[in-house]
């Protein structure tokens, strides 16, 4: 019998496009992928070129002070992206996965964005996560919504009824069938992604697979709940649809409006003003003051002092730089903590819904989420922290330009980690399946012992 | 004259005739309770869109004029200095909400809300709500634009599917043909009755929204709003009239309701999901655009080549110092009757304005190419026709963005000018450094300088922006007339 249903279905033009339907947009989806990482990888390429470039102009142009050379001097650190984020590009296209500052107060510098035409981002891109969430349900729920339907209304339900052992088999059966040959789509797409887009095979791309596997199963488990009702066709196609536009497109929108509401981020605009009186305020003030300041948070620089009946040393004007980013420090780690809770509060909504929790999922492990961005402002704060105290006391004791190797100074890199917390990432889909899998059982029991 | 009397007949029959199918369509799926349900569900998300829509514009409203009236109080209060001091000190733009925007979402929150404006530099427009966000925002967004151009023709869909396809499948079809009713206003007929139901929805929302306008505090200064919603009103209602065109018409063709079911979800699929995101990658691919970095380092190359105002020796700024001091008659900067350090950083500021303004004008004309084609696309997909027009008229495309950056660009200009205008006049040539006493002028001056105020587009131009999407509309509206005149011989009764 089983045979006879792989064969059945295979036969099936309308199942056969359906299977060549997912391949095609997954394929497309992989190429779009690959472009993107190409992409990525010619902006560093390009930076990192254009930095040892800018680096040597400004070095010559400036070759007597080397505080005002640090004035100009950028030095860029990268996020770097694993291949995998091909597969899921998340907010990789919204911030930037590389920013190069000065040694100058970095509020003012952290957030710039890259050039987008903001339409793109607005339509989003289709990548492999946007075709395994939206598009695989839909297939899915094309091959199920008839499973029994189709056969009453086709009038062989009353054959299978009559001649097979077990009804419920051949449904389980037919659904297996479905199941497997989804399966080996997906699974033969991401194995084409393995060599394309050259993802290493690690304990993150494992959970990568498992996540997708459980998000496929998921649907299945819910079309199999919905079969077990033993509506007509167009009922449960209705329900199944209904499903689909509840869970892809308004249960996040409405997640994320709820979030917007709940975590509003004024503090976004606080940190710009703070930042700047901060630092431009300070030019109008008695000198004295900044300085202490600047010996307080840093104690190892009490040896330098400003000249006294100077207008003007570099001491005090990178303490004045270091006033822009200590005065708005409150503010910008009141703007941190929010999109920590704007990110907590989605992570939590989000287990509910297989649809919301796979995709932030697929991100986290791709590193193209908030939380990799939040981690990166960290890393950048700290890199930039390096770069001042490295270079603070050459200013302060006026050290020469041509004693440092300034072509040295190539990009730098942040390697984040992707946290693969197994049951955090399956259980939440895994549980949503099961209890669909366990309320069709009940269904299918009490619909055949009356049958 | 017989004939006159004929065709006038026809008429009126015809009339009653597409009174009475569309009535027929309309209380044939009121009947159903499920039809009730969904048009009550849809109806509750849309007002849940409006309402938290328009709460959320007043309550960003109010943040940012809050915080345009704190700029405005700090830059008043700054005490007697260097005027570059204060072009430096520069100013924070806010982006304002068009008003219409809690209608339809568009690219808003995509766009940066606020921008640090000071001499010598652009600084990018940064704080868009996407980058305060985490992947949610990329499922879409809730807004009466979402629902009524997404959600709402996938009603549309499955309540037309079948509206012919299953008559056929039923027989009624052949008899309804056969007591003379032509295709035309059968397929007509249908579709005014699955645009009924389309208002069942629209109404509602619609008349929300006025009233929201009503209240809204904009609406008494800028009544040309109630212009541009109702355009928005036409736009949606032609969009519904093609839907549902399209809905009867597939059900007439296809072979069975199933089919046609499965090619209008199809449909709605390839035009709202697929074709604008392949487009998007598509357009990227012909028209590619520069990164931040090497924008940056294409303006500065330039600005090298064309004078460094900070490099005495530098041939441009020598030829300017060489014409003053031959023109004054003087042998030295020091005597010339203003101040020469402020003349040399008005032409700077001149020169790198122009060039930045250049290459953003190069890069501006790259990104409408890149939309526009998606805009094209319209052409085949009304989805797109709708996305763009909505947008426009609510304020939320990238033009109403684009005025923005413009406005605030040409803002940091005068800022910087006006403080190199002062230092010209005022400050005299022979203070060493601008902490020198003598190189200080009153605050009074920073008050001098008018607040930043951006204007909204004009309706003339917001109309010019989206003229392809509307025609594309009409041109939808036309084909499909004539698909239903024209093209009935091929469709079957039984």
């Amino acid at each position: 019998m089983t045979v006879l249903l792989i064969k059945n279905f295979l036969r099936s033009k309308s199942s056969l496009t359906g299977l060549l339907v997912l391949l095609v947009a997954g394929l497309i989806s992989l190429n779009i992928g690959k472009y993107f990482l190409e992409k990525n990888k010619e902006i560093i390429e390009k930076t990192a070129e254009y930095q040892q470039k800018s680096i040597a102009r400004n070095v010559a142009f400036h070759p007597k002070e080397i505080g005002l050379l640090l004035y100009y001097v950028r030095f860029g650190l990268v996020n770097e992206m694993p291949n995998l984020a091909g597969l899921s590009i998340g907010q990789r296209d919204i911030n930037p996965s590389l920013q190069s500052v000065t040694i100058r107060n970095l509020e003012e510098q952290k957030y710039a964005t890259d050039l987008m035409n903001p339409l793109y981002q607005m339509l989003g891109n289709m990548d492999f996560s946007f075709v395994l969430i939206y598009f695989f349900p839909l297939i899915i729920i094309a091959f199920c919504f008839n499973l029994i339907s189709e056969e009453k209304e086709e009038g062989t339900w009353s054959l299978v009824l009559s001649q097979s052992v077990n009804p419920l088999k051949m449904l389980r059966l037919k659904v297996l069938v479905r199941y497997a040959s989804v399966l080996v789509v997906l699974l033969l797409l991401l194995l084409v992604a393995k060599f394309y887009l050259v993802i290493p095979f690690d304990a993150t791309f494992l959970a990568f697979i498992l996540t997708s596997i459980l998000y496929v199963s998921f649907w299945f488990s819910l079309a199999w709940l919905v079969a077990s009702f033993q509506k007509n066709s167009s009922q449960n196609a209705l329900i199944l649809l209904f499903s689909w536009v509840l869970l892809t497109i308004v249960v996040p929108a409405g997640i994320n409006a709820f979030t917007v509401t709940l975590y509003p981020v004024p503090e976004a605009f606080s940190t710009v003003l703070e930042s700047r009186d901060g630092y431009h305020n300070k030019w109008d003030e008695p000198k004295e003051p900044t300085v202490a300041k600047f010996h307080q948070h840093y104690p190892q620089f009490s040896q330098y002092k400003h000249p006294e009946g100077k207008d003007y040393s570099w001491l005090w004007y990178y303490a004045m730089q270091q006033m822009g980013d200590d005065e708005a420090a409150a503010d910008a780690q009141a703007f941190k903590e929010k999109l920590q809770k704007r990110n907590r509060f989605n992570s939590i909504a989000g287990l509910f819904f297989p649809t919301v929790h796979t995709q932030l999922s697929l991100n986290a492990l791709s590193l193209s989420d908030m939380d990799n961005y939040l981690h990166f402002l960290e890393k950048l704060e700290d890199f930039h922290e390096q770069k001042r105290l490295y270079f603070y006391p050459k200013i302060f004791t006026e050290a020469d330009v041509s004693g440092e190797d300034w072509a040295a100074f190539g990009l730098d890199y942040f390697k984040d980690k992707a946290d693969v917390d197994w049951l955090r990432i399956l259980f939440p889909v895994l549980i949503i399946s099961g209890l669909c899998v366990v309320w069709a059982k009940v269904n299918f029991r009490k619909n055949f012992m009356v049958g | 004259m017989n004939s006159f009397v004929y065709s006038w007949q026809t008429f009126f029959m015809r009339i009653t005739i597409l009174k009475l199918l569309s009535r027929q369509v309309w209380s044939s799926k009121m009947s159903n309770p499920g039809t009730l349900w969904l048009i009550g569900i849809v109806n509750i998300l849309v007002v849940f869109a409006l309402i938290s829509g328009f709460r959320n514009l007043n309550q960003r409203q109010k943040t940012e004029e809050h915080y345009s009236q704190e700029v405005r109080e700090r830059w008043e209060s700054r005490p007697d200095k260097h005027p570059h001091r204060m072009a430096h000190y520069g100013y924070v733009a806010f982006r304002q909400r068009f008003p219409l925007s809690f209608f339809d979402f568009g690219m808003d929150s995509y766009l940066g809300n606020a921008v640090f404006l000071e001499a010598h530099r652009q600084n990018t427009v940064n704080f868009s709500e996407a980058s305060l966000s985490n992947g949610l925002l990329r499922f879409g967004e809730i807004s009466a634009g979402m629902i009524l151009q997404l959600l709402l023709p996938l009603l549309i869909f499955f309540w037309g599917f079948d509206l012919v396809a299953r008559e056929r499948e039923h027989g009624t079809l052949r008899i309804v043909l056969t007591q003379g009713v032509s295709w035309q206003e059968l397929l007509l007929g249908k579709s005014l009755g699955l645009f009924y139901l389309a208002l069942s929805v629209f109404v509602p929302s619609a008349v929300l929204g006025l009233t929201l306008l009503f209240f809204s505090e904009y609406i008494t200064e800028n009544p040309h709003l109630y212009l541009l919603y109702l355009l928005l009103i036409i736009s949606y209602l032609v969009y519904f009239f093609v839907l549902a065109v399209l809905a009867v018409y597939v059900s007439a063709r296809a072979k069975s309701s199933k089919s046609a079911l499965i090619q209008l979800i199809g449909v709605w699929l390839f035009f709202t999901l697929m074709l604008p995101k392949l487009s998007q990658v598509a357009g990227q691919n012909i028209f590619p655009t520069p990164s931040k970095i090497e924008f940056d380092t294409t303006v500065e190359q330039e600005l090298i080549k064309q004078g460094d105002s900070h490099n005495p020796n530098d041939p441009h700024f020598k030829a300017l110092k060489d014409s003053l001091l031959a023109a004054y008659k003087v042998d030295s900067t020091h005597k010339l009757p203003f101040n020469y350090a402020g003349y040399v950083m008005r032409e700077g500021e001149k020169l790198s304005t122009e060039t930045y303004k250049k290459h953003e004008a190069q890069l501006v004309e790259t990104y409408q190419k890149q939309q526009n084609v998606v805009r094209l696309t319209a052409f085949f997909n009304p989805y797109v026709a709708i996305k763009n027009l909505s947008m426009a008229l609510s304020g939320t495309d990238y033009a109403a963005y684009n005025d923005f950056q413009h406005q605030a660009e040409d803002f940091r200009y005068q800022l910087a000018q006006t403080m190199n205008e002062l230092q010209i006049k005022y400050i005299s040539n022979k203070v060493k450094s601008s902490a020198d006493k003598n190189a200080v002028i009153s605050k009074k001056n920073w008050a001098d300088l008018p607040d930043f105020q951006p204007q909204f587009l004009a309706v003339r131009e917001v109309c010019q922006n989206e003229i392809l999407s509307g025609i594309s509309l009409v041109l939808w509206v036309l084909g499909l007339v004539f698909l239903v005149k024209y093209s009935v011989k091929n469709l079957k009764a039984f």
